[in-house]
């Protein structure tokens, strides 16, 4: 055990320094929130952020960088490469693909935070409350969720296309459905622990009803995982969306998405010769889900020092 | 080690119940014949329509939902799935022509994702917080944000249409050529889905082996003076990967699902295919019973999963 004398680690030096200032009286009191302050020393979040940031403010403020109708046709230029006219060429049937892509960032961010919102919504607070009161309800949504995840996701999910067709609505309206058993079984998981605190039982005490109780008292201190999972389930739920419409069956097909956009790239003529009509979105699907992802890992290890590896 | 069993049966027996229920409901909601997939549709297109009632009354159409639940659920316990809308051909006909494909390209898939993936997750966790260890959690972050199908695109520009190096697709049968001949097939599907795949279990066994490297049994075997490579590799890694194992046994029945997309990039003649293919052509039958036939392998592996974790750890038993 003698290494540990001779290596200091970073985080080591790192503290070392920290002391120093301290001792110093340098150490300024900040005001700032620390959950804040930490994301912001996790350089992989921050920089997932400002990726995150340029694609959406892209994909909100499209009419103003884009010179083109993303669903325009315009059959005098059809599959042209690369140049100064199209930045990004353009589609099968004339379509500026930057445009697209701009435009198709609407509808698959859309799509992938709506999901994950309304699954948290769904699961949260339904867990808030089956949590709280445990019993039956708790026992029957508890038994429901697991027949949900039992099904491996991408099945449940084609499953519920070929039920219930295909439109966006319906897309998002399917993400929920198979979204909302993990955030429930988490948010119950949270409350469990939660509802045995001293301040459940003195508000309980006070004779406030459950519902004050849960929502208002309790769900605020469950929140910090739920944020973490929202972010994840983002990520996740683009991913789906961009399979699902890459294989025809996602949000139909005269919408612009980044799932869409690749649906030509099943062709291998166009995998092959042009490659402007699907590598510049997949990069940016891929660069977009990572940022989201960088940013949930940053949040998980703000909130909850326990993950932290 | 019984009770525990029986425990476990009696929360799976229910479950399969229920969703079968489900399923049969959603049968029922779609639209079209009910006879229609329950006959063999050639015989079908010759009755005449009094016939076709009288079939109706015999296959016990008429009777109430419960009822006709019970004969179907009878008929699927003895492996009647019904016929493919499409193809008139009997859906378990088709399940089992399409498994050993899928199985093939899991299996290598899985193997590949398991060995590596905890190989580096081990790396990872014994180097940790230092540069090798910090790339790798990045790599791997990449790994899951990159879609799969655009791996598979990538994968197939690079080695198929530029280099020529692999096939773009397709699998041929085993019956008709050796197996050195299929392997340039198998190639790029399994590696594009072992990839995809290695990422989660490196995370798992990072955090797996950082945790069992917490251990007291660790430091009890730092201090009989074992060298570090026998410390980290027989007492750290061999505790920390009865959990992986778990991991992985528990992947595999997802993998009947979890391969679709690649399955369809590839052109692989495997379950995913075929039901992309019966969602795409609106062939409910066949839909349904192949999600049926997902969840139940999903559901009978978890559970043989739980008794064999029981049996190593006896302290589950107690939960």
């Amino acid at each position: 055990m003698n290494d540990i004398k001779k290596k200091k680690t970073r985080l080591d030096r790192s503290f070392d320094k920290i002391r120093a200032r301290e001792e110093a009286g340098l150490l300024k009191q900040s005001k700032m929130n620390r959950q804040l302050r930490k994301i912001l020393n996790n350089r992989l979040a921050v920089g997932g952020f400002v990726i995150f940031s340029l694609i959406l403010l892209a994909s909100i403020f499209a009419p103003l960088i884009c010179q083109y109708d993303p669903l325009a046709i315009d059959l005098k230029a059809v599959l042209q490469a690369p140049s100064a006219d199209h930045i990004l060429g353009t589609d099968r049937v004339g379509r500026d693909v930057f445009a697209r892509i701009v435009y198709g960032g609407r509808i698959s961010i859309l799509v992938g935070l709506g999901s994950a919102l309304g699954a948290a919504l769904v699961g949260v607070s339904l867990g808030c409350y089956a949590g709280y009161k445990g019993g039956l309800i708790d026992g029957l949504f508890l038994r429901l969720s697991e027949i949900f995840m039992a099904f491996p996701q991408i099945i449940l999910v084609l499953l519920l296309v070929s039920i219930l067709g295909q439109s966006l609505i319906n897309l998002i309206v399917i993400f929920i459905i198979t979204g909302w058993g993990p955030m429930y079984r988490m948010t119950r998981a949270r409350m469990l622990s939660l509802r045995e605190e001293e301040y459940v039982q003195a508000l309980k005490a006070f004779g406030l009803g459950t519902a004050t109780i849960t929502y208002k008292h309790i769900l605020p201190n469950a929140l910090g995982p739920v944020m973490v999972n929202i972010t994840l389930s983002t990520a996740m739920f683009i991913l789906q969306e961009a399979a699902l419409s890459f294989l025809g069956l996602g949000v139909p097909l005269n919408i612009a998405t980044w799932g869409n956009i690749l649906n030509a790239a099943q062709e291998l003529r166009i995998l092959q010769e042009s490659w402007w009509m699907w590598l510049p979105v997949g990069i940016v699907i891929s660069l977009f889900v990572l940022s989201v992802n960088f940013i949930g890992d940053g949040l998980r290890d703000s909130t909850d020092p326990s993950q932290q590896g | 080690m019984l009770s525990y069993t029986i425990r476990r049966l009696m929360i799976l027996v229910p479950m399969l119940i229920i969703i079968s229920f489900f399923i049969y409901g959603g049968l029922e909601l779609m639209p079209g014949d009910a006879v229609s997939y329950m006959i063999n549709p050639e015989a079908a297109a010759e009755l005449s329509p009094e016939k076709l009632d009288a079939l109706r009354d015999s296959l016990g159409l008429n009777d109430p939902f419960i009822v006709r639940y019970a004969i179907w659920f009878k008929g699927v316990l003895k492996g009647d799935f019904g016929y493919s809308l499409s193809s008139g051909v009997p859906i378990r006909d088709i399940v089992f022509d399409r498994l050993p494909a899928t199985l093939e390209l899991s299996f290598i898939a899985l193997i590949l994702s398991s060995l590596f993936g905890s190989l580096l997750g081990f790396l990872s966790a014994i180097r940790k917080g230092s540069i090798a260890d910090h790339s790798l959690t990045v790599i791997g972050m990449i790994g899951v944000s990159i879609p799969q199908f655009f791996f598979g695109l990538v994968a197939i520009l690079i080695f198929a249409l530029k280099l020529h190096w692999l096939p773009v697709g397709g699998r041929l049968m085993p019956e008709y050529v050796t197996y050195w001949d299929r392997f340039p097939h198998l190639v790029m599907p399994s590696l594009v889905l072992a990839a995809t795949m290695t990422a989660g279990v490196m995370r798992y066994s990072r955090s797996s082996m950082l945790d069992s490297l917490n251990k007291d049994y660790i430091k009890t075997a730092r201090s009989k003076g074992l060298p570090e490579w026998r410390v980290n590799l027989v007492h750290g890694f061999r505790v920390a990967l009865t959990p992986v194992v778990v991991l992985v046994g528990f992947r595999l029945p997802t993998l009947i699902g979890g391969a679709v997309v690649i399955e369809q990039i590839f052109q692989w003649p495997g379950i995913g295919n075929e039901f992309i293919t019966a969602v795409r052509g609106q062939n409910f039958p066949l839909v349904m019973m192949i999600a049926l036939f997902s969840v139940t392998a999903v559901l009978i592996a978890s559970f043989l999963v739980d008794l064999l974790t029981a049996v190593l750890d006896p302290r589950v038993k107690l939960s």
